[in-house]
């Protein structure tokens, strides 16, 4: 299992081993044959996408041309952006406390915190819409104006992502050495200070890993999207399982790709504009 | 055992219901801005469910910009309007949901003299059974179920019987029916000479019997892609609703779509209003300006089901007219039976076979 | 770890928000449900309503939900979920653990093109994973070049177990990441330097440590691959019905929404039983702190 070492490895230099490097390239190509396949399917002339006919732009056209399915990506954009945001930051005060106090009840409270994740979507679902006509929101909500009308969809969205977010950040709060955060008051820190200097730096990768998981939910969900929404929101999923009666289009296959793309690339000027200040410190 | 229903639905329905006149004559009072409503109209429909240009065609004619919300499939649509209306004003319906929906006071009745493309509806299908007299509905589109087959994988064989799917071995493995229990039951119940609809216990065991017996020669329960895998070369033979397979056998002249002889499902989808739809009047109009043969021609020819609508058909090419597999004979139509809402109890009784059948 | 009475102010403060919403638009919109499962279906004029509730008729749901037929599948969906799992911590686990040792510039990076996938529409993946599995895909058309298969991928319980591998692999990848990543690389040090082999040094170190992430991971795959409906129906063969596909007839074709609510709540009640024996035997080997 272990490979020689090339002088001037460490030990713990595991990425350089050739092995891992061989098992995470295989899991890698795994992961991406289909989605490769998706976007060679966006470039092709057959309409049902099932063989290969020829290479076409017509697919990307005809998705920039279609408003309604720009307008179900923004609507998913939308909802995800903004769910996410709050689903992190409710979780991550969620998995705070229950690292750092003890109090009555725990237990039940844990088990409280982690009902969305066990519960299947469509009861979720079901009973956000009971809920909603219950108490009225579902009528007052869908006559605002966009993107207030999202409303109801997004407090689904950070009720069912903010768990996801809890657990991921609680297990990387599990190894904080609290002795750091003691040593912070001692040098004269205020309790914000500390927790703005110490903890969170610490909880990054938490913070980080809890938030792709949340959008990733947040962008991908369809059944319970579909009962918290009204006439005018319609969002990319919506739209892509009402067309699977039809057949699936390959513009469909070419938004996904526009999708990839943009995501690729604000990642990347993220990252460019990160770099300096990293560098700085 | 106490029996109370709590309003789960504050609409203008149980309104109605729970507090008598004088609720009643609040909610109507709204009815009163019917000459100023506002200029909007939300339609519930499949996605690429109509005519191309329709929608920015029917805001050219009214000044009317429809918004097209979308749902995958009936139960959808019934699951999520069942807890009210949240402000739809026109939707498609299947014949038997719309059943079901008119008993549950989910629709409001249409007006016909706002509608008066009624005329040019196909009087085979003014009456049907789920609505008589069309008090709740239009009808939009009609088809059928039956077999998709590729000629050049099922040899010398002919196929024009159920048996292919539902009793035999001949192409095992390489077979898929639907993926609903009202569909599969159903068809299986034709093969063995029994109705469509069939209620009597004893028909529906051996329906499941049929079902399960033949298990290991269907390769998968297909839920919305038997067109797909038959396509594809997946199967040889699928049972799929006749739209689906005329749009591959477009693209694929092997491929064949048959009814089989012992007679099948025609099913009909239709335009409704659902209760407590915030613009009626623009539903209304919408329904008639769907029904205008120019309209009706542009949903048929992107749709390629059969048109109820007399004078859309008129305007279509030849091709789409002598297709078989979009009009049928008469003969094998005869045999075909349209889709009963049977009961909530049979419903259920369905429903568990469905599961033991693919638990099996 | 603090009494919360000590620090009263920052308890609420962290408490507070997220306890109000899941109270609000989880636990009271459940309720409902709660209630509906014990009941059926009103008979109004002789005649089985099909939009009114009658409630508390008893526990014939519950009943009906523990008959044979439905055990059986119950019991499937552990199986196969269980196998999903450990498939997706194997894999997740280089992964995540080639993530965290990667140079730093990388690791965005890396993590990002794990998450990637995730962001396409799971029916349209689950289509692309089809076009390369199936008799004529991609995989057998390859194979057919030297000679092999084509070998019947689809519509059986592996592919079902594949699909759910693939899409749930973030929910496992995310965790272990979070977790490895904090990993005291000195510990690891320590061990080799004392002569352990770096197997031994994984199993008795590593793994330990990143316990928390393990469990959590393992948590956020088994669970949601249990109420899974859309993988199955799309990958599995003739009998690749999971209860998942069971609650969901329930609230859609059949309209049998207090069933549909029992076997959710029944389902919930075994994943708490087998979450409170885990934390049970964690505390009687006092093992890690989870």
């Amino acid at each position: 299992m272990v490979a020689t070492l090339k002088p001037g490895q460490g030990p713990l230099d595991y990425a350089s081993r050739l092995w891992l490097k061989i098992l995470f390239g295989v899991i890698y190509v795994m992961l991406y044959i289909p989605i490769i396949t998706l976007i060679a399917f966006s470039f092709n002339t057959d309409k049902r996408g099932v063989v290969w006919r020829g290479f076409t732009l017509d697919n990307y056209v005809k998705a920039w041309n279609n408003d309604a399915l720009i307008e179900a990506m923004t609507n998913s954009l939308m909802i995800a952006f903004i769910a996410t945001i709050f689903a992190t930051v409710i979780g991550a005060m969620v998995a705070l406390m229950l690292w750092r106090f003890k109090f009555p009840f725990k237990g039940s409270y844990e088990a409280f915190m982690g009902l969305p994740i066990v519960i299947p979507e469509i009861c979720m679902g079901v009973a956000l819409l009971l809920f909603f006509n219950f108490s009225g929101m579902m009528t007052a909500v869908i006559a605002m104006p966009w993107p207030l009308n999202l409303a109801n969809i997004i407090i689904a969205h950070i009720a069912f992502c903010f768990p996801f977010v809890t657990v991921v950040v609680r297990s990387r709060l599990v190894g904080f050495n609290r002795q750091l955060e003691e040593a912070s008051k001692d040098l004269g820190a205020t309790e914000w200070q500390t927790f703005w200097n110490v903890i969170v730096p610490f909880m990054m990768p938490g913070l980080i890993a809890g938030a792709l998981l949340a959008f990733t939910l947040s962008l991908d969900d369809f059944v319970i999207t579909f009962f918290t929404s009204g006439p005018e929101t319609v969002t990319f999923p919506v739209k892509v399982y009402s067309l699977v009666r039809r057949g699936v289009s390959p513009e469909i296959n070419a938004a996904s790709t526009v999708l990839i793309a943009i995501t690729v690339v604000a990642t990347i000027i993220a990252m460019k504009l990160q770099a300096p200040e990293k560098s700085g410190h | 055992m106490g029996i109370f229903t709590p309003r789960f639905k504050p609409n203008r329905r149980d309104l109605l219901k729970g507090t008598g006149a004088a609720f009643a004559g609040v909610t109507l009072s709204s009815y009163k801005a019917f000459a100023a409503e506002e200029k909007k109209l939300n339609l519930y429909n499949y996605d690429t469910y109509i005519g191309e240009t329709t929608l920015a065609d029917f805001e050219k004619a009214t000044g009317v910009a429809p918004k097209m919300d979308l749902f995958a499939d009936m139960d959808e649509l019934f699951a999520k309007l069942k807890a009210g209306n949240p402000g739809y004003d026109a939707m498609v319906v299947a014949g038997d949901y719309l059943e079901r929906m008119i008993k549950a006071n989910m629709v409001s009745p249409i007006d016909h003299a706002k509608i008066p493309n009624m005329a040019n509806i196909d009087p085979d299908f003014a009456n049907p059974s789920f609505d008589p007299g069309l008090k709740f509905a239009i009808p939009y589109m009609w088809g059928t179920i039956g077999i998709g087959y590729r000629k050049s994988a099922v040899g010398d064989t002919v196929i024009d019987s159920w048996k292919v799917l539902f009793d035999s071995d001949q192409f095992a493995g390489k077979i898929s029916v639907l993926g609903d229990a009202q569909n599969v039951i159903g068809c299986a119940l034709k093969y063995l000479g029994f109705s469509f609809n069939s209620t009597n216990p004893d028909e529906l065991k051996k329906a499941e019997e049929l079902l399960i017996a033949n298990k290991k020669n269907i390769k998968v329960f297909a839920p919305d892609n038997g067109q797909d895998l038959l396509a594809s070369g997946e199967v040889v033979a699928c049972q799929e609703w006749s739209g689906d397979i005329t749009q591959v056998m477009k693209e694929d002249a092997d491929l064949n779509y048959i009814i089989p002889k012992e007679g099948s499902n025609v099913w009909t989808d239709n335009w409704a209003i659902p209760t407590g739809a915030p613009h009626p009047e623009n539903a209304h109009a919408f329904l008639n300006f769907i029904l205008d043969a120019e309209n009706g021609k542009a949903a048929a020819t992107t749709i390629q089901y059969g048109t109820p609508n007399l004078a859309a058909k008129k305007l279509m090419p030849e091709s789409y007219i002598t297709n078989p597999a979009v009009y049928p004979s008469k003969e094998l139509l005869a045999n075909c039976e349209p889709t009963k809402y049977l009961g909530e109890e049979v419903t259920k009784m369905r429903d568990e076979i469905w599961t033991k059948i693919q638990a099996a | 770890m603090d009494n919360w009475k000590d620090y009263k102010k920052v308890f609420w403060i962290l408490a507070a928000p997220g306890t109000f919403w899941l109270l609000l638009f989880f636990v009271i919109p459940l309720a409902f449900l709660f209630i509906m499962s014990f009941g059926g279906k009103a008979i109004v004029n002789g005649e089985v309503s099909i939009t009114d509730y009658a409630y508390f008729t008893g526990f014939e749901n519950y009943l009906r939900s523990v008959e044979p037929l439905y055990l059986q599948i119950m019991w499937k969906s552990i199986w196969i979920s269980a196998l999903a799992t450990i498939l997706c911590l194997v894999t997740a686990y280089p992964i995540a653990f080639g993530i965290c040792f990667a140079p730093a510039r990388w690791k965005p990076i890396l993590l990002l093109l794990v998450v990637l996938p995730f962001w396409i529409n799971l029916l349209i993946r689950t289509y692309a994973l089809i076009a390369v599995f199936r008799t004529q895909g991609y995989v057998n058309l390859t194979l057919s070049v030297v000679g092999l298969g084509p070998y019947e991928m689809l519509y059986n319980d592996f592919a079902v177990i594949f699909g759910l591998v693939y899409v749930y692999m973030p929910f496992m990848v995310l965790p272990l990441y979070a977790t490895i990543e904090r990993l005291d690389k000195s510990f690891l040090e320590a061990s080799l330097d004392l002569g352990a082999t770096q197997f031994t040094t994984f199993k008795n170190v590593t793994i330990p440590l990143t316990m928390p992430g393990i469990i959590t991971g393992v948590i956020l795959v088994f669970i949601p691959c249990l109420g899974s409906f859309l993988t199955p129906a799309l990958l599995g063969g003739a009998n690749a019905i999971m209860i998942g596909n069971v609650i969901e007839r329930q609230f859609k074709a059949a309209n049998d929404w207090p069933f549909g609510a029992a076997i959710s709540f029944m389902l919930m009640f075994a994943t708490f039983a087998a979450l409170m024996i885990r934390a049970f035997v964690a505390k009687r080997s006092a093992g890690v702190d989870v």
